[in-house]
């Protein structure tokens, strides 16, 4: 277990990474509320902000939905997905403005305390087995706004990597998975709250085809990786796997290959083929996705390194993958299905296709 | 070698990912933009409406508590207006202003204003003062118009009025629960065509305040009983309300 945490310096790219997010989510929210009062002059303020705060965190959250999946298809999208959870911190501030505006000027200085209003205000239509059944019309839809925020709380209070260690990665990566679960408590609450109310087409219509988009690219990535996972194994000789050929991992790049079920990054450095685990010990990463930078391997979602030879992070860091043995034979890769103990150091393999 | 390869820890990233990376980000930046513009301009338009938050006038009249609490109030040019009252926040006539039915009052309040229909929110305890009976000419003045039997939205009277804008539908529909649990006089919303819209207050029979189903609030209900007018207010004295299941009509 490691004791540092990686001290990463507000760079010049972190810098305008965060001054590009405050000015376009300053633009989307401006936008909003300015054709809001040239087409509702009537409107308050309150109203404003809370639609302004929802629509636009709405919107952020797709974003963040689609960064991962592009940057699967397209490496070029990675810079995006590199300060991700800026985009999630951010996006969950906005929530929080609009759900505590909205908690305030709907439920608040009435005869029942907010909080608890926001859960009951209209208890009966709970009920789906009175009368007429189920309507989506009539059912509460703050709730799962509420049951949302708390879950994007969770994942914002626990983004930074200090959380990342002490929980564990297993539990860490689960909870933010909840992304997913909060975005469909949102288009629940979307659908039978605003959508409910708004009469114009352009309301469902967006909020369907942002579904559409999200879950299309999810599913395409999800084949991707599966047929991945499904490549033929080569021929299989005392422990060894025939997995690529050589050719296949230029230098000084990843290539993630299948072995036995699980995903195993080979690079090339120097004409040696190395062969570490796939799964990056920040949060996950596709280690095998990632180059050689100066002699180590980086990882593609937030450069993470890794000596080739022994999976080991190079001092003062002290995460390790596990390493592979590797046989190249007459220009084809073989990989040892069983990893080494950790830290072990292996000398890679030879490609003598030069 | 490594041409493409972002690594955030980096100063720089490659400018050839550097020129990819901010068109993504700045069509990326048009869409979402674009979007938020396009939703806004989609909105139902909200009422117009009049609250004067934060502004308090004094106001002196005869004060009738049933069938709904209004202020009778003479301006100085002789013209009577009819005050609907309700107290701050999601409540009706605070405790402080009950018990006065039939008497002339004056009080510090905020003005709730749309079109004809006028409201008072009594914010101020303090400046609540009793003048007396009123004289024997300040009779409500209630006029009868009919039977009827109408359909509309019900609302809170409070919001509706002006302080909230919008005020209606299934995003208001909880803040209208709280308002008409807290006693602000129930309304049916009826609207002709697109944009014609009138308020009818509900109140109970003989006098008494409606009792009712407040989570029926934002839904289409069904009212029946005798109109009257009341300054420019019209009044149902409800002898029967019933949740409308078709939302159509
Ligand atoms: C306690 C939590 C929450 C409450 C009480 C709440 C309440 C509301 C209410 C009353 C509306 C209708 C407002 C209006 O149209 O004027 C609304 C709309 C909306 N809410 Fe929430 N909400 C909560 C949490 C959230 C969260 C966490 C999000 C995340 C983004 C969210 C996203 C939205 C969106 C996108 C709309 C539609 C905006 C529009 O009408 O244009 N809400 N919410
Ligand atoms: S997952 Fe963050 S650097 Fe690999």
């Amino acid at each position: 277990m490691s004791t540092t945490y990686r001290a990463i310096d507000w760079n010049r790219q972190k810098r305008r990474y965060d001054l590009t997010l405050v000015v376009l989510v300053a633009l989307v929210f401006l936008s909003f509320m300015g054709v809001s009062l040239l087409r509702s002059t009537h409107i308050t303020a309150e109203t404003l902000l809370i639609r302004g705060s929802a629509v636009t965190a709405l919107l952020l959250l797709h974003v963040i939905l689609a960064i991962g999946p592009l940057a699967r298809f397209d490496p070029r999208f990675l810079p995006l997905l590199y300060n991700r959870r800026h985009l999630g911190v951010t996006m969950f501030f906005l929530a929080l403005v609009h759900s505590v505006f909205a908690t305030v000027q709907f439920h608040a200085l009435g005869d029942e305390s907010p909080l608890v209003s926001v859960l009951t205000a209209y208890r009966q239509d709970y009920n789906v087995f009175a009368s007429g059944g189920f309507q989506p019309a009539h059912f509460p839809f703050e709730p799962f706004g509420a049951a949302a925020l708390v879950i994007l709380f969770l994942m914002a209070a626990t983004s930074h990597d200090f959380w990342l260690r002490n929980l564990g990665a297993g539990f860490w990566k689960a909870l933010h998975l909840g992304v997913y679960a909060a975005y469909g408590l949102l288009l629940v609450h979307v659908a039978f709250g605003a959508l409910q109310s708004e009469r114009s087409p352009a309301y469902p219509l967006v909020l369907g085809l942002g579904f559409v988009v999200i879950a299309g690219l999810h599913l395409a990535a999800a084949r991707k990786e599966a047929r991945l996972d499904r490549a033929e194994l080569g021929a299989e000789q005392d422990g060894f796997i025939s997995v690529c050929r050589a050719s296949e991992v230029r230098e000084g790049r990843g290539r993630v290959v299948m072995a036995r079920g699980q995903r195993v990054a080979l690079f090339r450095q120097q004409a040696r083929i190395f062969a570490t685990s796939n799964v990056c010990r920040h949060q996950g990463g596709p280690v095998g996705e990632g180059q050689i930078v100066d002699g180590c391997i980086t990882c593609p979602w937030h450069g993470w390194n890794y000596q080739p030879e022994d999976g080991c992070s190079p001092p003062p860091f002290q995460e390790v993958l596990e390493t592979y043995n590797i046989r190249v034979i007459a220009g084809h890769v073989w990989l040892k299905a069983t990893a080494n103990p950790l830290g072990t150091r292996c000398a890679g393999s030879l490609v003598d296709d030069r | 070698m490594n041409d493409d390869f972002y690594i955030g820890y980096l100063e720089k990233a490659p400018s050839s990912l550097g020129r990819w990376t901010r068109r993504v980000v700045l069509a990326l930046g048009v869409l979402v933009v674009g979007l938020a513009a396009m939703l806004a301009a989609r909105q139902t338009p909200a009422e117009p409406g009049t609250f004067e938050f934060g502004i308090q006038r004094t106001f002196e009249g005869v004060l009738h508590e049933s069938p709904l609490p209004m202020l009778q109030s003479v301006s100085s040019n002789g013209v009577t207006t009819h005050y609907l009252l309700v107290g701050a926040g999601k409540y009706g006539l605070p405790a402080f202003a009950r018990g006065h039915d039939g008497q002339r009052v004056r009080f510090h309040g905020s003005l709730i204003q749309k079109g004809d229909n006028v409201m008072l929110e009594l914010n101020d305890e303090k400046s609540f003062t009793p003048l007396g009976p009123a004289a024997s000419d300040n009779a409500p003045g209630r006029e009868v118009i009919g039977e009827i039997s109408i359909t509309g939205e019900l609302v809170d009277t409070k919001c509706y009025f002006g302080v909230m804008r919008p005020a209606t539908g299934k995003i208001h529909r909880a803040c209208a629960v709280r308002c008409l649990s807290g006693g602000v006089p129930p309304g049916l919303l009826v609207r002709q065509g697109n944009d014609a819209s009138v308020v009818i207050l509900l109140a109970g029979l003989n006098g008494r305040p409606l009792s009712y189903e407040v989570e029926w609030a934002a839904r289409r209900v069904r009212a029946t009983g005798k109109l009257k007018s009341q300054g420019a207010h019209l009044v149902l004295e409800v002898a029967r309300l019933s949740l409308v299941d078709d939302e159509r009509d």
